[in-house]
């Protein structure tokens, strides 16, 4: 059973024109999947859909159906749909909605029904996860932009649920703080939770996802693996400007005869140039 | 230009939010302000603004002290791009909106018509002259932002943070519309922590690290420290940390791909021949 | 008084609008407040809420007056001030006592009042500091822009828009995504539990009869001796 599936998934809300047409992709389960593209191609309303938000909560037109284990979201409720999906949202401030953090991360036990002696516990090892440990009593007002967002993480996280998805999460973070999200991401994706998530700068997320969407005015351009992705997105031009810099490099150096494995990282990068340098040198200096 | 002399600020006593900052920007640079959130770059660029007063040293714009200046009297000079640009649109158009700080600063009409048309024009709205502000992307709110400050005709913009939530084409082509402004004359300063957008437009950065002013020089020289940057937040972009880690191999640093494969390729071909 | 109950404190709020009602002379609703105020000192609450009560009780001099001047007697109007500040001084009471989340889920699962209602509390004062916080992002911006806030009344009246507009348009956006949050997270889906532990204890009870006694003693003291 996939974790989600569109099949054939169309979408325009109410009094607007079409934002998702016949999208086909799937997420396998214990997957990392990154969503790409400009802005307004329909990855917020894509992350909205595969929660249920999209149709039950706005209305609107739909076709095709999205499965999420194994359910249709049509045919259930978001409630339903939320004890396997969190969803973090762009604007995290509003999705903060108690006084105090431990408050705000027990909220979703508490919808749940968890037993009241359980709790306190649960909320403490999140806390911990996001890197808020001891702030249990902290007021969420106080707190700078990158605690709250990952307040909003933690919220999410303590009802365990099987798939996360984020939009943009890292948008109040700076570097070394979007560095330490995607490591926690990555830990959990190892531990099988799915994740998706919706982010601009690619190179943060390429050492962690199996697979990279690319959406571009709600139809999906590319899909798959991010090597063969970021390929096709550099041979026929889609949206190159979000290519990293990395793998721009590594285009062009394969244009000019060289061969190279997939870079996930800088060091990957380093190791093989080096050795093609050396080579090179070596060669001149024999000759 | 814009000369801060031993500035010291905090929000609570004992925590420097700036501490003993001194800091001069010439006319027609293009300067980034770099540092962790929470290091104090925003702190500066308010105090700058008037819209707090330092507790020690002094802000010297254009020749005046501008301690007893009021943000108002600021703006004729410095246009400040807020990060947010949600928390100033409020008109139903876009000409409307950038009018606002024209109106406020008490431009005659032809003066408004012909400040706002200039200004949509520089930053390529005139097309959305009549749209709803709150319609648009956020990247074009941006623009509106970038706008409403030009259209006030000041010498100096100062912007924050103005890339953040916008996809790679937006950001290409806002970086482009301020490296015209400079090319113009107009001095920017840029408070941000895109490393790569530092990298290929700033020419000059100033870090700041828990208040303190700890590195001010040209962007080369900044990334020529190595790792040492990461205790500061930043983290050198990409292809120049690649280039700098194959300096041996005889690699001179590079900002973009398109250079360093071209480096690269050169020595591969050399060594084919 | 901290330790008692939410629901405890919520009986006491109406049983002492009851008593003010119930009560018709001044030395009976004098000592009503000022037992009301002996209670917030021993509990050690006068310092944070003094400024509160101060205030209360200017409004009440103010209503006296007003009373007086439309014809009432001297001892109705100045009764009628007395009965406010008793009514409002026990809101001040049990604000200053208990925390908010224990409000509302001694109001959801003890007084069967729906979720979304007392929540909205809640809520809504998680967003003060956000707000204020805004509303001054919003002033700094318009600032920059050289909005002074001078002027006439009416320049000054027509200028505020600059501040009120992109204040208004936020709340409306952040409310939508309020909303859509809470069901995302389950909020209303199904029984909840409540991490607050709200339950009436012996202390509890006692108080409860003890007000009960109260409420027949001061109904007998009216009707018997005109209290």
């Amino acid at each position: 059973m996939k974790a989600i599936s569109f099949e054939n998934f169309s979408y325009a809300y109410p009094k607007s024109g079409v934002v998702l047409e016949k999208l086909c992709f799937e997420v396998e389960q214990g997957s990392f999947t990154a969503i790409v593209g400009p802005s307004g191609a329909g990855k917020t309303t894509l992350c909205l859909a595969a929660a249920g938000v999209v149709p039950h909560y706005f209305g609107g037109r739909t076709g095709g159906t999205v499965v999420v284990q194994g359910i249709q979201t049509m045919d259930s409720t978001m409630g339903e749909l939320a004890k396997d999906v969190a969803l973090v949202l762009e604007d995290y401030e509003s999705q903060l909605v108690a006084m105090t953090v431990e408050d705000e991360v027990a909220f979703g036990l508490e919808n749940a029904g968890v037993d009241r002696k359980l709790i306190p516990q649960m909320v403490r090892e999140t806390l911990q996860l996001v890197g808020l440990s001891g702030r249990e009593q902290c007021e969420v007002g106080g707190l700078s932009g990158g605690q709250k967002q990952r307040l909003a993480l933690a919220g999410a996280l303590v009802t365990k649920p099987d798939i996360l998805i984020l939009d943009e999460p890292a948008s109040a973070l700076d570097p070394a703080g979007t560095e330490e999200l995607y490591s926690l991401l990555g830990k959990l994706n190892e531990q099988g939770m799915t994740i998706l998530v919706v982010e601009h700068d690619i190179a943060q997320v390429l050492p962690y996802i199996d697979q990279l969407v690319l959406l571009m005015e709600g139809r999906i351009a590319v899909a798959g693996q991010p090597e063969a992705a970021l390929r096709k997105m550099s041979e026929e031009s889609l949206f190159q400007e979000v290519i990293p810099p990395l793998q721009e490099l590594r285009f062009l150096l394969e244009k000019h005869g060289c061969r190279f494995g997939a870079w996930r990282c800088e060091a990957d990068a380093v190791r093989e140039l080096s050795a093609v340098l050396q080579e090179a040198s070596e060669v001149s200096r024999s000759a | 230009m814009l000369e801060m002399t031993g500035v010291s600020y905090h929000y609570q006593p004992g925590k420097p939010a700036v501490d003993n900052v001194s800091l001069c920007i010439r006319a027609g640079e293009f300067a980034a302000i770099a540092g962790r959130n929470g290091s104090g770059k925003t702190t500066l660029t308010r105090l700058v603004m008037s819209l707090i007063k330092p507790a020690n040293g002094q802000i010297v714009l254009n020749g005046v002290n501008t301690s007893s200046q009021s943000p108002g009297d600021i703006a004729r000079h410095v246009g400040y791009v807020f990060q947010n640009p949600d928390s100033q649109i409020f008109r139903d158009t876009v000409a409307s909106e950038v009018a606002y700080g024209p109106e406020q600063l008490g431009f005659s009409a032809p003066e408004i018509a012909s400040s706002v048309a200039e200004a949509l024009e520089k930053t390529g709205l005139t097309a959305l002259a009549d749209v709803y502000p709150r319609s648009l992307s956020r990247g074009q709110k941006q623009r509106v932002t970038i706008a409403s400050a030009l259209a006030m005709k000041p010498d100096i913009l100062i912007l924050d943070e103005p890339t953040s939530g916008q996809d790679a084409k937006e950001k290409e082509s806002l970086l482009r519309i301020l490296t015209e402004l400079n090319e113009q004359g107009k001095t920017i300063i840029l408070v941000t922590h895109d490393m790569d957008i530092l990298a290929r437009y700033a020419k000059r950065v100033v870090v700041m690290a828990s208040g303190a002013k700890v590195f001010d020089g040209p962007v080369a020289e900044l990334f020529a420290q190595g790792n040492d940057i990461r205790k500061w937040g930043l983290r050198a972009p990409a292809i120049m940390n690649i280039s700098r880690k194959l300096s041996k191999y005889g690699v001179f640093p590079a900002l973009t791909a398109t250079e360093l494969s071209q480096q690269i390729a050169e020595r591969v071909q050399r060594g084919r021949m | 008084m901290k330790q008692l109950a939410p629901l405890t404190k919520l009986v006491f709020t109406v049983a002492v609008s009851i008593w003010a009602m119930l009560l018709t002379s001044l030395p009976g609703l004098g000592l009503l407040a000022v037992a009301q105020v002996v209670t917030l000192a021993v509990c050690g609450l006068l310092g944070r809420t003094y400024k509160g009560i101060l205030s209360l009780t200017g409004f009440a001099v103010v209503l006296i007056l007003v009373q007086y001047a439309l014809g009432s007697e001297l001892e109705a109007a100045i009764a009628g001030g007395l009965r406010m500040i008793d009514m409002a001084t026990v809101f001040v009471i049990l604000l200053a006592t208990t925390k908010m989340q224990s409000l509302t889920t001694a109001l959801v699962s003890q007084c069967r009042v729906p979720q979304e209602y007392a929540f909205m509390f809640t809520t809504a004062l998680r967003f003060i500091p956000d707000f204020l916080a805004e509303s001054k992002a919003v002033r700094e911006a318009q600032a920059c822009r050289g909005y002074t806030g001078k002027g006439g009344i009416v320049r000054r009246f027509t200028s505020y828009l600059a501040l009120v507009g992109p204040l208004v348009l936020r709340a409306v956006s952040r409310s939508e995504t309020m909303a859509l949050s809470l069901e995302l997270r389950g909020f209303g889906a199904g029984r909840r539990s409540f991490s607050t532990d709200v339950g009436l204890k012996f202390r509890d009870y006692c108080t409860l009869l003890g007000m009960i006694a109260l409420t027949a003693g001061f109904t007998a003291g009216r009707i018997v001796y005109g209290w």
